[in-house]
């Protein structure tokens, strides 16, 4: 188990130090398919619906769905390789690297055995990643970006008490629905938003910036 | 006609009305220019009957007792759902006149195309908002609010142009994050009952047995996030600044949807959170409303100050209220009656004055206040509209917001928050005389220009002078039945 976590703490920083849009989607995809791993570790059985639910879920839409969205508007706008999700900097990379480390201490004020702290510690940090590039970055691809992996986060702390809600199937079902619909405006406003004047200067089909 | 049948038709009659406008679009799509109009005046025609039958339920629901849980105990029609149903309802019909008062477009394919989706998805944002009303189960209420954020993230685009698609989006960003982070708090909340040994759920009636336990680090947790998440939700700071973009430039109807619907939706969410942990947690949820509420409250103050667009403006006085709902929600009990009453009185006060925004806006094609002089001349009706919704605005009696405000205050007083109340005296006398400055003068002085506008018609803007009757109502007399409600609702979020 813990090997996965650390492999899906890798998957979340190896993009924030690599600026590339097809890096970032295929660390989106990436992290889907550790949780979906994470998922089957913990529950083997594909007997109740809701784990084919949950398969549904961490697969389809957030490994497969969601990448793929933004990748094929990316391609067709002709986006330039070079995205910076966080910026290039030793100040960034720094913050970066201590919220990993504050998410750890963190975790051990919350969780009382070792399984549960890494596992909390790796969704805090994968949150508080998420928040960092959304406080950094002005354009709609990366804030994008930000909000996929916020949203993984959040995934990864349900698969630590999956069903702790008591909610009935029909309402996890219509949960999944929600976030397939954002996905889907996502790729609209991918399509659709104009771009900034600094970015029009420096790459004249840039919609990343 | 059972009590649980009319809460369902409040969500089914929506639903049903916004599926036949999406069939009814895919008919006509080869329709000539007329045949096109008329089928955008019926789209029209249906969403004010589905609001009129909705607001109609909604004030029977009031006069019959509150439902006890139904449909395995997601829903229920408890007093909070009695005395916000009938005032979201009556607003959307509001907006529903004004959106028919806009006219039926040019008549080309890709206009009447706009505007059956613009009232397919108007349809579904009532459902939506409606759902939340009626909801036991916090999850259920999130995934009834995020379908309204869906749906009122296109809406906002309607308006055309890059502004509003930018606006749009950045909606749709922090309102993702903000619920994204209430579902967390959610979670942890749940997963405090699972380390308790407590079965979890997050049925409100159930929850306050199941948290007799002291307050353990997940809850605490929990509640911090549900409160910071639904808080940018409400455009309260630190996450507020999709709200005055948004509120800019989304259409006038929108923006009243969002200002005056949607933002009760989520207080009603709040609300039900805090009444159910706030004997537990008492101290974390005072602590984080009043920080939340007097930072909000500082922010808006300056920014209304610094404004030189009416609709910014408004934008910003939103802030400003919702942190003033904030510090009485943070109160506690000693404020409820008043919060409720302010909230109400907020609803209206926002629906008038966000379309009569949409009126001069559309009349002046600016939003520039220095450029909109002699509204009173130019435009009598809507003059008098922002005039007396001004008013009520920075809580001038006779209004509700009056009294409810003077509660607020007297409640800080009586909970020895001194420091609270002398900050929040301060920042409303500037708020008061700014917004004054800016909104009397488009009012009063003289046109700079002479125009000659169509004469405005009493009748086309009815639906506002019923949102100011109302105003009045909850200023001056509270009818026996209005006041009952009110009152049980107010020991309810007390934490009783």
């Amino acid at each position: 188990m813990s090997s996965l976590l650390f492999a899906f703490l890798g998957v979340l920083l190896v993009p924030l130090f690599m600026a590339s849009w097809r890096l970032s989607l295929a660390a989106l995809c990436g992290q889907g398919l550790l949780l979906a791993w994470i998922g089957y570790q913990r529950e083997p059985s594909l007997a109740e619906p809701e784990t084919w639910l949950r398969m549904l879920d961490l697969v389809g839409v957030r490994a497969l769905a969601a990448p793929l969205a933004l990748y094929s508007v990316l391609r067709a706008r002709g986006a330039p390789p070079r995205n910076d999700v966080l910026p290039p900097n030793l100040m960034a990379w720094t913050l970066a690297i201590a919220l990993v480390f504050v998410s750890f201490r963190f975790s051990e004020r919350l969780a009382v055995d070792a399984a549960e702290q890494t596992s909390v510690a790796v969704a805090t940090a994968a949150l508080l990643l998420g928040l960092l590039v959304l406080a950094t970055q002005t354009g709609p691809f990366s804030q994008m970006i930000g909000v996929l992996r916020v949203e993984n986060a959040i995934a990864l702390f349900e698969l630590g008490h999956p069903g702790a809600s008591g909610a009935p199937l029909a309402m996890r079902a219509a949960q999944l629905a929600m976030f397939a619909l954002t996905v889907a405006l996502f790729r609209w406003y991918l399509r659709t938003l104009p771009l900034p004047a600094r970015s029009r200067d420096a790459a004249p089909e840039s919609p990343l910036q | 006609m059972s009590a649980e049948l009319r809460w369902l038709a409040l969500i089914a009659l929506p639903l049903a009305a916004a599926a036949t406008t999406l069939l009814a679009r895919t008919s006509g799509a080869h329709a000539d220019a007329a045949r096109a109009r008329r089928g955008v005046s019926r789209a029209h025609a249906l969403l004010i009957l589905t609001s009129l039958a909705t607001s109609g339920l909604a004030l029977a629901q009031t006069l019959t007792p509150a439902s006890p849980r139904w449909l395995g105990g997601l829903l229920r029609g408890d007093v909070v759902a009695q005395l916000f149903a009938p005032v979201l309802n009556l607003i959307f019909l509001g907006i529903s006149v004004y959106v028919r008062g806009r006219g039926p477009g040019a008549g080309d394919a890709a206009s009447t195309r706009a505007k059956r989706r613009f009232t397919a998805l108007s349809l579904i944002f009532l459902a939506g908002a409606n759902l939340v009303v009626i909801s036991n189960h916090l999850l259920l209420t999130w995934l009834a609010l995020e379908a309204t954020t869906l749906a009122a993230a296109v809406l906002i685009a309607h308006a055309e142009g890059a502004a509003a698609r930018l606006a749009s989006w950045r909606y749709l960003l922090f309102s993702s994050i903000g619920l994204g982070l209430a579902l967390l708090g959610l979670g942890c909340l749940a997963r405090s009952m699972a380390a308790q040994g407590v079965p979890p759920t997050l049925l409100l009636d159930a929850l306050p047995a199941a948290l007799a336990a002291p307050p353990d680090p997940w809850r605490q947790l929990g509640v911090a996030l549900v409160l910071l998440g639904l808080g940018t939700k409400l455009g309260l700071a630190p996450m507020y600044s999709w709200l005055p973009e948004a509120y800019d430039e989304a259409p006038a109807a929108v923006t009243a949807m969002l200002g005056a619907v949607q933002f009760n939706c989520t207080l009603i969410f709040l609300l039900h959170v805090v009444q159910v942990y706030r004997p537990q947690s008492g101290a974390l949820i005072t602590g984080a409303l009043l920080t939340i509420g007097v930072t909000s409250v500082a922010v808006s103050t300056v920014s209304i100050v610094a404004t030189r667009s009416f609709k910014r403006l408004l934008a910003y006085a939103s802030i400003n209220h919702a942190g003033v709902i904030a510090i009485g929600l943070g109160l506690g009990e000693t404020a409820s009656f008043g919060l409720l009453l302010y909230v109400l009185s907020n609803a209206f006060i926002k629906a008038i004055l966000f379309l009569t925004a949409g009126k001069i806006e559309s009349h002046y094609g600016t939003k520039d206040t220095a450029s909109i002089t002699g509204l009173i001349k130019d435009l009598p009706y809507s003059g008098l509209y922002l005039m007396v919704a001004t008013f009520a605005l920075l809580g001038f009696p006779p209004f509700g917001s009056f009294l409810g405000e003077l509660l607020i205050l007297s409640a800080l007083v009586t909970s020895g928050q001194l420091f609270v109340f002398g900050a929040f005296c301060v920042m409303i006398t500037i708020t008061f005389v700014a917004t004054g400055r800016t909104i009397f003068p488009m009012i009063w002085a003289e046109p700079r220009v002479a125009r000659t506008w169509p004469r405005q018609r009493l009748r086309d803007g009815l639906h506002k002078l019923i949102f100011l009757l109302a105003l009045l109502v909850l200023g001056v007399y509270l009818p026996p039945q209005l006041n009952a409600l009110m009152t049980e609702a107010a020991a309810m979020l007390g934490g009783r």
